[in-house]
């Protein structure tokens, strides 16, 4: 019955995915009054990085490139729409990535042209459209990637996208484009800080499953424990991490032996307190939930085989409960991920210095460069601990 | 169902709450936080006066109030549309949605946002809504869709129609996940109205940041201190008001 109303929807849905690729990267309908600044433009070229640049619409930006990328996108979605299927979906998805990386490398070619004969200072960013044009091709490539079946495609198709663009980064076709510049001239820099937040982060995680490993040996504080996380989760993460530096500069000043053994008021210490506090209630409620895993009966029948508590810990509890322990796992590490971004208040530096720095400059291009790879590793580590997830669940399904 | 929510508020106390909340109130009061910073060591500065305090208070209040109702609207609405039979299809996509917006944590909303519509107010409560529409879009889904069968069955027997079975026998019942969410939301407007300071709202998050940035522990004290009150205490009358609602639904 579904089969019915699906097939006239889907190519309805198709169609109007394709208008909006057009409507974002040809500015269409072209025939506007030319005197309004185009609705979307695919990109801006600025007298500097600082300030809002001229739009330049997309048959001016993309040229030649821009068939190419309506007629792959369009011939993508089409068949996503008309055909059901493994075959078609491959089929649809090879298209669409093509449209992308399509997209891709026609900014950076527009990019070039628009930049010929500027001055050094002038900068081409990536306007609306070009940012519209990437979400539904990102979209549609997801559904792709569902449609498929694939175990596993999820994490290859963005590996194969993300490095496809590396290697054409590097061979300089997006070298025009404001944010490489930007790159270019901050690469150490954002280099470090890329590397202080996955410490930060890691380090928080680390820390935070110590803790509720320690804490879940306390058989009677389990009540008091439970209500003290969820009590922390109530506190807004800027208003814990200014109270922290209050008290840790305090302790500083009562114990001044502490600052020989690395503690300082602001950086890294204080940040990796904040951020673990945080992940405490998720990893404990998944670890009390994965021990409660095994039904009560399973464990009965374990202890009249005669086994004991330790062989059924390692042999029940925490195969059968692996899935959930994963799951936990993967919620505290895109929460430590998001707020390693807040370290930087405190000093502890990361990726959300270079935000920060971009929000005081008022610099687009600056901002985009922290929170780009912020989100990427978020949803990166989203993607594959959800894939270990879910393996860890058909595994014990019978 | 509740290990996919992003924060999970404790178990029904809304006295322990309301307490916390006062007790941070008072600290955030200028005469208390500085005799806390004195007892801390720190050299007595100029600490955030009654009526400043308060108005930042009303401002960042307002603010998370405008944002929590446009995330409790748009969530539970989205959430009862998702949940009607048309929509069967569409429930796969709010997952991956769900999964992909928590991806983007507050503060890098805040600052994408700021270069398109400028400073204050306006990205603060995109981050609000952006983030926080998820929680409560996934609680009224998995709420409403652990209504057991036999009960709308029962209620379609009885003869109400569709509106009926929703507002007195589904929602009823998804009661219990949808005020958690609503918590969560709640929390995180709070939490967000206070990163709107970096993106230069004039809210409780303003002491802080600008006290993290020239070490003055007074306002930064307060600041916090006023800023989880606030948490605390919103938490706390949305569950006394839940607690109401729930009584006055089963005995009319």
């Amino acid at each position: 019955m579904t089969a019915r109303w699906h097939r006239p929807l889907s190519l309805v849905a198709a169609l109007g995915w394709v208008c909006a690729l057009a409507a974002c990267l040809a500015a269409w309908p072209i025939s506007w009054p030319m005197s309004w600044p185009a609705p979307c433009p695919v990109l801006r070229l600025a007298a500097n990085r600082l300030v809002v640049g001229a739009a330049i619409a997309g048959p001016e930006g993309l040229g030649d490139w821009l068939g190419a990328i309506l007629g792959t996108g369009a011939l993508g979605a089409g068949l996503l729409a008309v055909k059901d299927g493994r075959p078609a979906a491959l089929i649809g998805l090879l298209l669409l990535s093509s449209a992308a990386f399509l997209l891709a490398l026609g900014l950076g070619a527009g990019a070039a042209r628009a930049m010929a004969g500027q001055p050094p200072a002038a900068r081409v960013g990536l306007g609306a459209g070009s940012w519209g044009a990437v979400a539904l091709l990102a979209g549609a490539i997801g559904l792709a990637v569902q449609r498929s079946r694939v175990p596993g495609l999820g994490i290859l198709v963005p590996i194969l996208l993300v490095g496809g663009l590396g290697v054409a980064g590097h061979r300089g076709a997006f070298d025009a484009l404001s944010l490489a510049v930007e790159y270019a001239a901050r690469r150490s820099d954002v280099n470090a800080a890329l590397l202080q937040h996955l410490v930060l982060a890691a380090g928080a995680l680390l820390l935070a499953g110590l803790v509720t490993l320690l804490l879940s040996l306390w058989r009677r504080g389990q009540g008091l424990v439970e209500a003290l996380m969820a009590g922390i989760q109530v506190v807004p993460a800027v208003a814990l991490l200014g109270a922290l530096v209050a008290l840790v500069s305090g302790l500083l000043r009562a114990v001044p032996a502490l600052r020989d053994l690395g503690l300082s008021a602001l950086g890294a210490g204080p940040a990796l307190i904040g951020i673990a506090a945080y992940l405490l209630l998720p990893l404990w409620r998944g670890l009390a939930t994965a021990l409660r895993a095994p039904d009560p009966a399973v464990i009965d029948a374990a202890t009249g085989l005669g086994l004991t508590a330790r062989q059924i810990l390692l042999r029940l509890r925490l195969p059968l409960g692996a899935p959930i322990l994963i799951g936990a796992l993967r919620v505290a590490a895109v929460q430590s991920l998001g707020l390693a971004t807040l370290g930087a208040l405190i000093g502890a530096g990361g990726l959300g210095r270079i935000v920060f720095d971009g929000m005081a400059q008022f610099a687009p291009d600056l901002i985009l460069l922290g929170a780009l790879p912020i989100v990427a590793l978020s949803l990166a580590t989203e993607r594959a601990l959800g894939l270990a997830e879910d393996a860890a669940r058909r595994r014990w399904r019978p | 169902m509740r290990s996919g929510t992003r924060r999970h508020p404790g178990g029904g106390r809304p006295l322990a709450l309301g307490l916390t909340g006062l007790a941070l109130a008072i600290l955030s009061l200028p005469q208390v936080a500085s005799a806390v910073a004195a007892g801390l060591g720190e050299t007595p500065r100029r600490a955030l006066d009654l009526p400043r305090l308060a108005a930042l208070a009303g401002q960042h209040g307002f603010l998370a109030g405008i944002g929590f109702g446009l995330v409790a609207l748009i969530g539970l609405a989205g959430g009862i549309l998702a949940t009607r039979a048309f929509a069967a299809p569409l429930r796969g996509a709010i997952d991956g949605l769900a999964a992909g917006a928590q991806a983007v944590p507050p503060v890098v909303i805040v600052a994408l946002a700021l270069p398109v519509l400028g400073f204050g107010f306006p990205p603060t409560l995109l981050a609000m809504v952006a983030y926080g529409i998820m929680p409560v879009l996934r609680g009224t889904v998995g709420g409403l869709g652990g209504v057991s069968r036999d009960a709308s069955d029962a209620a379609r027997a009885m003869g109400m129609n569709p509106v009926q079975i929703l507002l007195r026998v589904e929602l009823p019942l998804a009661a219990p996940v949808i005020v958690d969410s609503l918590r969560t939301a709640l929390v995180l407007a709070v939490a967000t109205a206070a990163l709107g300071a970096l993106a230069g709202a004039s809210t409780l998050g303003t002491p802080i940041v600008a006290g993290l940035q020239n070490q003055n522990t007074v306002p930064m004290l307060q600041g916090a201190a006023a800023t989880a009150s606030l948490a605390f205490l919103g938490d706390a009358a949305l569950l006394v008001l839940a607690g109401r609602l729930r009584r006055s639904s089963v005995c009319p």
